[in-house]
């Protein structure tokens, strides 16, 4: 009886020892692209882990190989069941997360959303590059900037099923509507996940529109298709070509003037931000309205009520400073 | 008329404690209830997509689903829809039934009655079916699924998902039964390895292949219920890539393409087998992209290592 | 011989009525439709599609199929993308496709003919291989922007023709005389209609499926120089669509999925089909999410309608009177 309680007692201290060992080690904070293997979600990846290596935690990324939001919730889930600390999720679709979300409040596991929202569902707080509606207002406000308002637009998306995308479409609508009325606004179309589908399309509708002045590719994808359709047709001039893309992907439309000029955030920083997010998350900490993380050149501001923690405003690139941005 | 027996459940056994004992191994922790939550959950829409795939092909026939994916999403998004316009909640699961086995049913009209061939026909059902759901809903996921259906979508008892224990599980072991114990599972299996002489024995071949194409229709049906109560909403797109995972799976549990051969557990077991090596990897953070080609890969060695048994036995 | 020409006049006729009949359609509708710059734009939109249809035609013939040649595509493109960005003669990245292209077919044939795993099967399993592998090789970025070399050099034109027009009409009129004027194409057939009857009337079977295997790898490969050329683009999900376009082009074209019957016309046909709707549709604002249901009931009516009408008792009377010398010569 005597030794039994010793063994037991020497169980619950080397179980004691070897927990608060697991204690210290660092925490985990997971990052999910909506996809894998495109140059956007990777810049985020590579500020993801700079952040990491600044905040002493490790970092976790994977995604799922097509934009299938079954396959994310699938790797949401096994995150939270390895007991990483924090995970952050660009969600493909906002209706769809509900029960991840119930998994991670069960394991006490800081679950939230950065780069897209799901916004009524329960996450811990979210990372915005820029609200949903400044990125549709700058799109189209650069467009008249250099189009005018008297004009038609076509707008050529990926997916269908994005919903962040076409929340951005939404808003561009909205804008067209509240500030330039007499800018049409094309229906937009959508070609899924290839630039060659997304080329046809560009194509198709500068044939159908002669009058065409602008093109947006929403898509990160379709850019690249965009960008070459007017430049195969002998557009470049007449149609001025833009999107939500990287200087690195917009790069040789912009040189070539088939792009007027491309609107996106810093990626890597969104991904910097992240982490950091996560980081206060599990340390319990509040997030200030206004804050300069460590190690961020500029300060980020945080809604308490909506949960949105903002990188700031898009920027711009165009041919004349595309080449001072590498990502 | 009974079907061959494989060594794919064998094969598919070991793979299994192979991929079990490398997770135990690598990383202990993975070894909890909650895993196996997470593999169930994970396999149900897959199971019973895969069934579906499983019997129209064991019917032979060059007998495909491919529209199996479509039909889920169209389900989904023709149920939603019709709730939406007024038709009470409490509907919704009768309505994916209904709907899956209506789409199924087409499918099968288009084969026995048209005499498509399968693969043509349902590949384009499959581009009306994943299209349609797409175009009708412009992309847009439909929240309002009933609250009453949560509980059930999302529950488990004692570590079992409610779905995969209620539906996926009582749905295989009747197919199973099927199969194996009745009249119908003799024709189908009859039919598959030999129309010809099927015919000439007074099997009504058209009449079973129809309810066969009408009950993949119907799984998917039972598919799409499961996302909706799940996931709480739903999205035109959830079938996205079921044609080929569930060939796949249906391949890779010994299903033979040719009609006639493989049971229904091989399927299960090939499912469950996907699903626990996806888990695996993804807890050991592997990225996902050697998923793709590791499944690829097993299902290459699998139907190798069965062909040369196959070969051996025959010769 | 006789066959073929026989042949003609049911499905191809049909759908280069159905290429009139819609072309007719649209220029009513848009003005923008039925012009020069518009049509060639078509064309340039069908020329990936034409050529991987065309291996696909021939595998469908032998009885086999392949459904991993998006991913072909996908691989060969990479390899010619790379080469371009290390500054390689465009010449040589041209060349580059289609060696890849049959690199990858000899594969393919490997697996599926020395493995005997039924042809859906292997591809399939295949298909999953090479995405990893298109996957790995861009490793998270796109090749965009390529140098335009490559596009200058398949720009050219020839007697006036674009380029890309000469070589598709090349590849079908190649594999027209090989299948026409050698015993290639008779073998080939009897593979696709009997495989085991094949063998025993002492046909090489294998020599010939190899041959179909690789050549259509080949066809893949020569799609991805004229991809690159023309989108100087490669991401990851490259092709993701096109195998089972171009089965439903095949197949649209008469080409039967058992095997046995194969038709390099309606193939053709049923490529500038598909690309005329998809293009036409927009140009008459139709959005463009209503594209893959228009592809799949036109493949739905196509087929169904010949079967409709192939058991009329009309249909049956003429059938039984000529069509008896005719399945004969088929067959």
């Amino acid at each position: 009886m005597h030794t039994h309680s010793k063994v037991v007692l020497l169980a619950a201290a080397l179980l004691a020892v070897s927990s608060t060992f697991a204690l210290a080690a660092d925490k985990k904070v997971a990052f999910v692209p909506q996809i894998i293997g495109i140059p956007y979600f990777d810049a985020m990846e590579a500020g993801g882990k700079e952040a990491a290596a600044k905040f002493g935690v490790d970092f976790i990324y994977q995604g799922p190989v097509d934009t299938n939001p079954v396959d994310q919730m699938q790797i949401v889930q096994n995150l939270i069941d390895q007991g990483v600390n924090a995970v952050a999720v660009s969600v493909l679709d906002a209706s769809s997360i509900a029960p991840v979300v119930e998994a991670a409040k069960a394991k006490h596991v800081a679950l939230f959303t950065s780069d897209s929202d799901a916004p009524k569902s329960g996450r811990a707080l979210y990372v915005a590059q820029a609200t949903d509606e400044g990125l549709g207002d700058a799109i189209i406000d650069e467009m008249v900037k250099r189009v005018g308002e008297d004009a038609k637009i076509g707008i050529v998306s990926g997916e269908a099923t994005a919903s962040n995308l076409n929340a951005w479409i939404g808003f561009m609508q909205a804008r067209a509507k509240a500030k330039y009325p007499k800018l049409k606004l094309l229906e937009p179309q959508f070609a899924g996940g290839t630039a060659q589908r997304a080329a046809q399309i560009a194509t198709d509708l500068m044939t159908a529109n002669p009058d065409l002045k602008g093109l947006i590719g929403v898509a990160s994808t379709t850019c690249p298709g965009v960008g070459q359709a007017i430049e195969t047709a002998g557009k470049i001039g007449q149609v001025i070509g833009t999107g939500y893309c990287s200087p690195n992907t917009a790069r040789a439309y912009l040189k070539s003037g088939s792009f007027g000029y491309s609107v996106l955030w810093d990626p890597k920083e969104l991904g910097y931000l992240t982490v950091w997010a996560g980081k206060q998350l599990i340390d319990g900490k509040e997030v200030p309205a206004t804050t300069t993380p460590e190690g961020m050149s500029h300060p980020v501001t945080y809604d308490a009520k909506t949960g949105v923690l903002l990188l700031g405003e898009p920027a711009v690139f165009t041919a004349q400073n595309v080449d001072n941005y590498k990502f | 008329m009974t079907p061959r027996v494989s060594p794919i459940l064998a094969i598919l056994g070991l793979l299994w404690v192979v991929v079990v004992t490398g997770l135990a191994v690598l990383k202990p922790g993975a070894i909890a209830l909650s895993t196996v939550t997470a593999v169930l959950q994970f396999s149900t829409i897959l199971a019973l997509v895969a069934l579906g795939q499983a019997l129209v092909i064991v019917c032979g026939g060059a007998g495909i689903d491919i529209s199996v994916g479509g039909m889920v999403s169209l389900a989904v998004v023709l149920a939603m829809l019709l709730v939406k316009a007024g038709l009470p909640g409490v509907l919704l699961p009768a309505l994916c039934l209904a709907i899956g086995l209506a789409l199924g049913l087409l499918n099968g009209f288009l084969v026995t009655r048209l005499r498509l061939l399968p693969l043509i026909a349902t590949l384009g059902t499959f581009y009306v079916y994943s299209g349609a759901a797409v175009a009708l809903t412009g992309g847009a996921a439909q929240a309002g699924v009933p609250t009453y259906l949560l509980p059930w979508g999302r529950g488990a008892v004692g570590g079992l998902p409610l779905p995969f224990l209620t539906l996926a599980l009582p749905v295989f072991v009747m197919a199973g039964a099927l199969l194996h114990t009745t009249s119908w599972g003799r024709w189908i299996y009859g039919m598959g390895f030999n129309e010809r002489s099927a015919r000439l024995v007074g099997i009504p071949v058209d009449r079973v292949r129809l309810a066969a194409y009408g009950a993949s229709g119907a799984l998917a049906g039972c598919a799409a219920l499961v996302s909706l109560a799940w996931l709480g909403g739903g999205r035109p797109n959830i079938g996205q890539n079921l044609e080929l995972t569930s060939l796949t799976a249906a391949m890779l549990g010994g299903i033979g393409i040719f009609g006639g051969r493989g049971g229904v557990f091989g399927v299960l077991a090939a499912v469950l087998l996907l699903v626990t090596l996806q888990t695996g990897l993804l807890q050991l953070n592997v990225n996902t992209v050697w998923q793709v080609g590791i499944v690829g890969t097993i299902l290459l060695i699998v139907l190798l290592i069965d062909n040369l048994a196959l070969i051996r036995r025959t010769s | 011989m006789r066959a073929f020409l026989q042949r003609f006049g049911e499905r191809e006729a049909l759908l280069a009525l159905g290429c009139m009949v819609s072309g007719l359609v649209f220029s009513i509708l848009s003005p923008y439709f039925a012009t020069p710059d518009n049509l060639l734009t078509v064309a340039r939109n069908s020329t990936e599609l034409l050529l991987i249809g065309l291996g696909m035609t021939l595998l469908l013939g032998i009885g086999g199929i392949d459904v991993s040649v998006g991913s072909v595509l996908g691989l060969a493109a990479i390899g010619i993308g790379r080469l371009l960005e290390a500054g390689a003669p465009p010449a040589l990245a041209a060349l580059a496709g289609p060696v890849a292209g049959l690199a990858l077919g000899v594969v393919t044939a490997f697996v599926v003919i020395f493995g005997r795993i039924p042809a859906i099967v292997a591809t399939l399993g295949l298909l999953g291989l090479y995405r990893a592998g298109i996957f790995l090789a861009l490793g998270g970025s796109w090749l965009s922007g390529l140098p335009v070399g490559l596009t200058n050099l398949l720009a050219a034109r020839i007697f006036g023709l674009p380029f890309s027009v000469l070589v598709i009409a090349l590849a079908y009129a190649g594999v027209f005389v090989a299948v026409r004027l050698t015993p290639f194409g008779a073998h080939l057939l009897a593979i696709g209609n009997s495989e085991a009857r094949a063998r025993l009337a002492g046909i090489g079977v294998r020599r010939v499926q190899v041959a179909a295997f690789v050549l259509s790898g080949g066809l893949c490969g020569l799609a991805a120089s004229f991809y690159v050329a023309t989108y100087r683009n490669v991401e990851m999900t490259i092709g993701a669509t096109l195998a089972l376009e171009a089965l439903a082009a095949v197949v649209l074209g008469g080409t039967a999925v058992t095997g046995g019957r194969i038709s390099l016309l309606g193939t053709a046909f049923g490529v500038i089909l598909l690309r005329l709707l998809q293009n036409g549709l927009l140009l008459v604002g139709v959005p463009s999410l209503w594209q893959p249901v228009v592809t799949g009931l036109l493949l739905l009516l196509v087929l169904g309608a010949e079967a409709l009408w192939g058991r009329l008792p009309l249909e049956r009377l003429r059938q039984s009177v000529v069509g008896v010398a005719q399945r004969g010569a088929v067959r």
